[in-house]
């Protein structure tokens, strides 16, 4: 009893705060459900499939190319009418859009991501998806990204862009 | 014309929406459509770029409790993340099995799981190192970069899709 009354007392104190500061969009749920509709249209895409992956890099199919066109057209056109129409979201906010800085020594990245790519066949999040798909052996490629992410992070200094990462 | 096929059109319909729930690989634009409708779906509702290995630093700052990693605002990245897995459950229902399994890539690894892990350790950690380097990955440079237009994105992904090529040609016409 003794403990408890002091946290609740907290939470009291804490929660009208928290009510009005928070937005509907700070919640953690949209996200949520945007990430869960990422998923699963990746899924439906077959980028989780490792042979497909394959095909695509020996050019025997469209499929994936078809994807990645189709998902770039759709998205340039929705982000050209919401700039057009003021840069704001439904509830009134500034867009985050800030295009990536230029920085040649990104390049050096980029080749060694696709080669990752390639080998694992498999980007970021189709590794997480694979996961719900039920294909457990990603959750070692997903262990290596989480590595890769925390050994860039450390090693940085000497290779590193001015500018962080914006993805 | 008839008053009866009326209701079973619309039936038909709904049965048809209900097929393509279980259908296991859409066509290329339905698929694009989907991942394009949730990017822009994102940056409307929420005003974020789509970016997914940003959720993995999310989640070294939270497991190493380190500040130099730059968690995303209350943590949205990893929540985005948390969701693909249930989206590619979602997308399998009625067909989901576990296998450890991985198309051709068995008989790479001479169908042992001990080396398929490592194999995916050490591309998982190239994807990984080499995402963060290029500043994003295939949704935060391909998808999202370049519908802004970012110069620096057309070339990154450019840079993917080489390598990418290069890679597998060497692994499926000289190595095996």
């Amino acid at each position: 009893m003794a403990l408890r009354k002091p946290r609740l007392t907290a939470a009291r104190k804490a929660a009208p705060r928290k009510a009005s500061k928070l937005s509907p969009a700070e919640s953690p749920l949209p996200y949520l459900g945007f990430g869960i509709l990422f998923g699963y249209f990746l899924s439906k895409s077959r980028a989780t499939d490792y042979d497909s992956i394959v095909a695509m890099f020996l050019c025997r199919e469209f499929q994936l190319y078809g994807v990645i066109i189709t998902a770039v057209a759709v998205v340039s056109l929705g982000l050209f009418l919401l700039r057009r129409s003021g840069n704001k979201t439904f509830s009134g906010k500034t867009l985050e859009m800030e295009p990536l800085a230029w920085d040649p020594n990104r390049l050096a990245g980029a080749f060694l991501f696709g080669a990752g790519w390639a080998l694992a066949g498999t980007c970021p999040g189709t590794s997480l998806a694979q996961i719900g798909e039920g294909k457990l052996i990603a959750f070692a490629t997903v262990l290596g990204i989480a590595a890769g992410v925390w050994a860039y992070k450390k090693f940085k200094p000497g290779i590193s862009p001015k500018n962080d990462a914006v993805c | 014309m008839n008053p009866a096929a009326q209701p079973s059109s619309f039936m038909l319909f709904l049965g048809h929406i209900g097929q393509l729930l279980f259908i296991q690989t859409w066509a290329w634009w339905a698929a694009g459509l989907g991942l394009g409708l949730t990017a822009v779906g994102l940056a409307w509702f929420t005003g974020k770029r789509l970016g997914v290995t940003g959720g993995f630093e999310d989640a070294c700052s939270i497991v190493t409790k380190d500040s130099t990693f730059n968690a995303s605002p209350s943590n949205w990245k990893l929540w985005f993340l948390l969701g693909l897995p249930l989206g590619g459950l979602l997308a399998n229902l009625g067909h989901w099995s576990w296998t450890w399994l991985y198309g051709q890539l068995d008989g790479i690894t001479f169908g042992s799981t001990f080396y398929k892990i490592l194999w995916l350790l050490v591309s998982g950690f190239l994807i990984g190192f080499g995402a963060r380097w290029a500043g994003g990955c295939t949704s935060g440079n391909t998808i999202l970069g370049v519908s802004l237009g970012s110069k620096m994105s057309i070339l990154a992904t450019l840079a993917f899709l080489v390598a990418g090529v290069i890679v597998t040609n060497i692994l499926f016409k000289v190595v095996f």
